[in-house]
């Protein structure tokens, strides 16, 4: 009888291949491996020809789903080759770290000893549980100190070159439990309640295995827990220790994973560096950097970057000397890196970002059988995932969808409906070119999005049925008209029937009850935009007319008075939004509105008490609408000008008159004439006082309609010559945007 | 031979080598003189078995070192790129001094340099009495490193015509020299290999074909990452010239040192080193080497004209000098420089009078 641990480093080929040549000849007849005992019961599925690494187990508390953690395994992890032996060999197989329960439990209590609870990213992670910045420091790397007294400046080089790269696995584990054991007594180590207890439980499984009559015992764990499996306490301590820990469901399943959440970067704390690599080293463990090379040039000749073999081998060439000069038994990914860069590259470490996002990390996605247990909620979006031909990557990848195609719909309708539960896998764009039958998506799937899905479970048990109920909830609790109808706004597109009546009733309310004309204003237009949208989507846009005709009823009604004794920054805000509203109104072609808006228009123009900005807005868009024209402008414009009203009032009257017109001003010759008259009669006096008010007016113009103004001002009331409008400031974005992938191709960055 | 103005590497630090030589347990590539790992220590540094203290040549990250030598122990030629003033020669000649233990076999490129002064060429009043022989050949660096297996080195490969360039593949490639006129060939010995030196920064000159560049790996020699790594380059290098001049002058205060960096590094970055101020950048290059020959300007300055100590008056001429290679555009950079960010510095006064002096 004979219990055998296997301490390894999480993640590293070289002990994964160690510990499966090792398990092949020992033989053992049960194998314990570090991780939460609750997923005992689906280890079954290891081993099942559609769960391929990388994935991880998510152990989740059914009742409060965001306490969730995950444990990923890639296929180089030396714990996922333990269980895959165990189910090859069928023998039994079982995680023996402390539940995951217990470790929820661990975070929540006040801090105790001298020690201070540090937020942990959630994983396992026996290397790091710093509590002091020293212990912080050791713990994090206790391989650190090894390294120093082997030479290596840095821990994990060393490490891979003596355990990772290394061939032969003699005696590498018992060389582990006696370093290890050596850095645990001698360095001084505050104590780690966390650690004793989960080193406790560990202990406390094998010794049930050894009662259950096994006899030869494999242990897989993290290489520091090793000393303290390997030499045994007496049995009642750790009982004592694990007393009292109180029992929760909770619940376990497999999900996929991916390479980029196995980086450090994504601060995954048993992180590594290089999963592609590491892979790669799993694949071909006796590669000499040829196979690497190979690689790494196909990448270049797939971005028309002419490699020849030549290439190939000076590359290798040079790793080879460089590993020879640095006395290392094989080439790390270093010294292939830097020979690619001086090979390859030509010096330039542009291209190496391509390698690293390709080929280093790489984007690689796992997969996990359909038939395994799942939330509903997952099940309904992967079956629509299935149906709709949207897969889950771990890169992202762009879609224009046609809404006028069936397929398409569906897809829009299925990504609003996600986006609206907050579930973010896709990010919507703005679409280049005319029309709103087009939408475009960028869609990249998070394996941390399963925890969100199952939160949003309890909502219902299909997208549908949760966005449904997800948008009542918010709407029978919002107050505010704006959030309301942004909920509407996005109810529309995911087409959520029984939820648009629940917001429609809303906003009727909310709509009645308020007596601020500006929230109405504020989300006229928005709303104008969905009715508009409706067309496209075949939804029954009608209702929502009518809240429109409704709700500008009631703006028409109380705009006139609300317009008036308003301060200058309040009015420039309602400035806007009588902007924003006139456009909404244009959109909506609807005679009687048009009208019933012009009718107020004329009354807010009318009113000798309106502030004189909106005033002055007001006749402009009167003078658009063709309602005022000829004398009754110059009547009005004279009036409002009128040597008699105070000078800043004027002005005013004047920006409000002239705004965003700049262009207006130099073809609209009538326009322009009732300006330059009333200019001309100013006095010198006068037209001093007034000049910083009229900049300001003026400012607002861009450089070419001020040059063009001035050219006009020039030649007085007749010269109409030449007026083109030139704007300056249209710089077409959209245009320039779609050349930035090809250079970022041509630099060979990836867009991220 | 004190009389000598500047001495070649391999004499200069004669003791280092033979110091590195007798403690050398490495195995050595044919006809080189070090290993490559005692090479690698002659570059960067270090303390012998014997308590032998290597100084460093080359002040940086030491991989570069290591991809730099590994690639000469390879039968590629190395390609030293970067900004001008980025030790490119400095390495070049010292890799050969080590390597070789000659620094001498260098072909200088220029736009004028013919296909003669890399591979052969006639004496012609030989030629025309005694017809082709060998003896009328005059031989090139290039081809004596060939038949001796030494390191050549061509410094501003980017400067000969690519015509020109392109004769070196047959070298690079076949390691063969042929000789049409006398129908025989001069085959490179072992340990044969080039070193080339060129520099990104210039206009006008001539790209490297892609069949050359194959043959070489290119390290790129960057500017210097930190402050004090700059600081440290340009003590060392005022020392030496100290030590070769006898200069009377005593040692420059490090904090001259400091502030000329300082004022190279913020041109150069185009940003002060509190990165809070934006500075527009002269169009020298503005580089440690030239950090290093004004201090060595000042020292001179110092001791002949003034009482021995370097001031800022002593420094002022040269930072000018060095900046100001455009007289019109970089005048305005640097009186917007000197105006914006030296005056307000509390203790940067003495420069900041003595700069507008001038």
């Amino acid at each position: 009888m004979a219990i055998h641990v296997l301490g390894i480093r999480h993640h590293g080929p070289g002990s994964a291949r160690h510990v499966k040549e090792y398990l092949e000849k020992i033989k053992p007849d049960i194998v314990l491996v570090e991780g939460p005992p609750e997923a005992d019961n689906i280890l079954e599925w290891v081993g099942h020809e559609h769960l391929n690494p990388p994935v991880a187990i998510l152990a989740y508390q059914p009742d409060s789903p965001h306490k969730a953690v995950f444990y990923p395994f890639a296929e180089f992890s030396p714990e996922w080759q333990a269980i895959l032996y165990a189910r090859r060999n069928k023998i039994p197989v079982k995680f023996m770290d402390l539940p995951t329960v217990h470790k929820f439990e661990l975070k929540n209590e006040p801090p105790s000893h001298s020690a201070t609870v540090k937020e942990e990213p959630p994983v396992i992670n026996s290397m790091s549980l710093p509590f002091t910045p020293e212990a912080r420091a050791v713990k994090r790397n206790p391989l650190a100190c090894l390294a120093a007294a082997a030479g290596f400046h840095d821990e994990e080089a060393w490490w891979e070159h003596m355990f990772e790269y290394r061939q032969d696995q003699q005696q590498v584990f018992e060389a582990i439990i006696e370093g290890i054991h050596a850095l645990r007594t001698e360095l001084d180590l505050p104590y780690d309640r966390e650690e004793q207890l989960r080193e406790a439980h560990m202990r406390k499984i094998i010794r049930q295995a050894e009662k259950e009559m096994y006899t030869e015992i494999a242990v897989v764990c993290g290489a520091w827990h090793a000393p303290a499996l390997a030499h045994m306490p007496k049995a009642k301590d750790d009982n004592d220790l694990l007393k009292g820990l109180s029992k929760v469901k909770i619940a376990t399943t497999w999900v996929p994973w991916t390479y980029n959440r196995l980086s450090f970067d994504s601060g995954y704390g048993a992180g590594i560096n290089s999963p592609g690599w590491y892979e790669h080293n799993w694949r071909y463990p006796t590669d000499d950097g040829t196979r690497w090379m190979s690689r790494v040039a196909r990448l270049f000749r797939e971005q028309q970057k002419d490699i020849s073999v030549a290439h190939v081998l000076e590359a290798v060439r040079l790793s080879t000397a460089l590993t020879a000069l640095r006395e290392l038994p094989r080439p790390g990914l270093e010294e292939l890196n830097e020979a690619t860069l001086s090979v390859l590259c030509n010096g330039e470490d542009i291209m190496m970002q391509l390698i690293n996002n390709e080929l280093i990390v790489s984007d690689k996605i796992g997969a996990v059988p359909s038939d395994i247990p799942r939330p509903p909620l997952q099940t309904d979006i992967e079956k629509q995932q299935k149906r709709l031909r949207l897969p889950q990557t771990a890169d992202y990848k762009d879609y224009v969808l046609d809404l006028r195609k069936e397929t398409d719909l569906d897809r829009s309708i299925l990504l609003h409906r996600m986006e609206l539960l907050d579930i973010k896998w896709g990010q919507r764009y703005g679409v280049t070119g005319k029309g709103t039958f087009k939408e475009q998506w960028r869609l990249q799937w998070d394996p941390e999005l399963s925890i969100d899905i199952i939160e949003k479970g309890s909502l219902g048990n299909t997208v549908e049925e949760a966005a449904n109920r997800y948008v009542k909830q918010e709407a029978l609790t919002a107050t505010s008209l704006k959030a309301v109808c942004t909920l509407l706004e996005s109810a529309i597109p995911a087409e959520l029937g029984t939820a648009i009546d629940v917001l429609v009733r809303q906003i009727n309310n909310l709509a009645a009850a308020t007596g601020d004309v500006m929230q109405l204003m504020t989300v006229i237009p928005g709303l104008v935009q969905t009715s508009r949208y409706g067309n496209v989507r075949r939804t029954d846009a009608g209702m929502i007319e009518g809240i429109i005709t409704g709700m500008i009823t009631r703006i028409c009604i109380s705009l006139p008075s609300a317009c008036v004794a308003v301060a200058e920054d309040a009015a420039t805000e309602l400035l806007e939004l009588v902007y924003n509203m006139n456009d909404a109104i244009l959109i909506l072609q609807d005679t009687s509105l048009t009208e019933e808006w012009q009718d107020t228009l004329f009354r807010i123009a009318g009113t000798d008490s309106t502030s004189p900005v909106i005033g002055g807005y007001a006749t402009r868009l009167l003078t658009d609408h063709r309602r005022i024209s000829g004398d009754e402008l110059v009547r009005a414009f004279s009036f409002a000008m009128s040597s008699s009203s105070p000078p800043a009032t004027a002005a005013a009257w004047l920006e409000g008159f002239l705004k965003g017109s700049g262009t207006l001003l130099l073809v609209d010759n009538d326009l322009w004439a009732v300006v330059y008259n009333w200019m001309q009669q100013l006095s010198e006096d006068t037209f001093k006082q007034l000049l910083p008010l009229l900049r300001r007016t003026f400012s607002s113009f861009s450089k070419a309609e001020r040059r063009k103004l001035g050219e006009k001002a020039k030649n007085g009331t007749t010269g109409a010559n030449g007026i083109n409008a030139i704007s300056d400031t249209d710089f077409d974005s959209i245009r320039a945007q779609k050349g930035i992938p090809v250079v970022m191709q041509m630099l060979g960055i990836k867009q991220i | 031979m004190s009389n000598i103005l500047r001495q070649h590497a391999e004499q200069l630090f004669a003791q280092e080598l033979e110091e590195l030589k007798k403690n050398d347990t490495d195995k050595r590539p044919y006809s080189w003189e070090l290993s490559p790992q005692a090479v690698v220590t002659y570059l960067v540094g270090g303390k012998l078995k014997n308590g032998f203290e290597v100084q460093p040549k080359y002040i940086g990250n030491r991989r570069l070192m290591e991809i730099a030598v590994a690639t000469l122990t390879t039968d590629r030629a190395l390609l030293l790129y970067g900004l001008p003033g980025t030790a490119k020669s400095w390495v070049s000649e010292h890799l050969a001094a080590a390597i070789s233990g000659d620094s001498t076999l260098i072909v200088q490129g220029t736009a004028g340099t013919g296909e003669e002064a890399i591979r052969y060429g006639w004496n012609y009043a030989r030629l025309l009495a005694e017809g082709p022989s060998e003896n009328a050949l005059v031989e090139t660096p290039v081809m004596r490193a060939m038949k001796t297996g030494k390191l050549a080195r061509i410094e501003e490969l980017t400067r000969i015509g690519a015509d020109v360039q392109d004769t070196l593949i047959t070298i690079l490639s076949e390691k063969t020299l042929p000789v049409p006129e006398l129908n025989t060939e001069v085959m490179a010995e072992k340990g044969f290999n080039v070193i080339a030196t060129a520099n990104n920064r210039d206009k006008g000159v001539n790209d490297l074909s892609s069949a050359l560049k194959r043959r070489f790996n290119t390290v790129i020699l960057p500017v210097p990452d930190s402050m004090e790594e700059e600081i440290d380059i340009v003590k060392r290098r005022v020392e030496s010239y100290e030590k070769v001049m006898d200069l009377p002058a005593e040692k420059p205060a490090l904090e001259e040192i400091r502030r000329i960096v300082t004022i190279f590094r913020e041109l150069r970055n185009g940003v002060t080193t509190d990165g809070k101020t934006k500075i527009k950048t002269p169009s020298g290059t503005l580089s440690t080497a030239e950090a290093i020959s004004v201090v060595n300007n000042g020292l001179a300055m110092a001791a002949y004209f003034g009482d021995g100590q370097l001031k800022a008056d002593d420094l002022a001429a040269g930072i000018i000098g060095a900046v100001l290679k455009d007289p019109v555009q970089d005048k305005i950079v640097w009186q917007e420089y000197l105006e914006t960010v030296v005056k307000p510095r509390e203790d940067w006064k003495d420069i900041y009078r003595a700069c507008r002096d001038l």
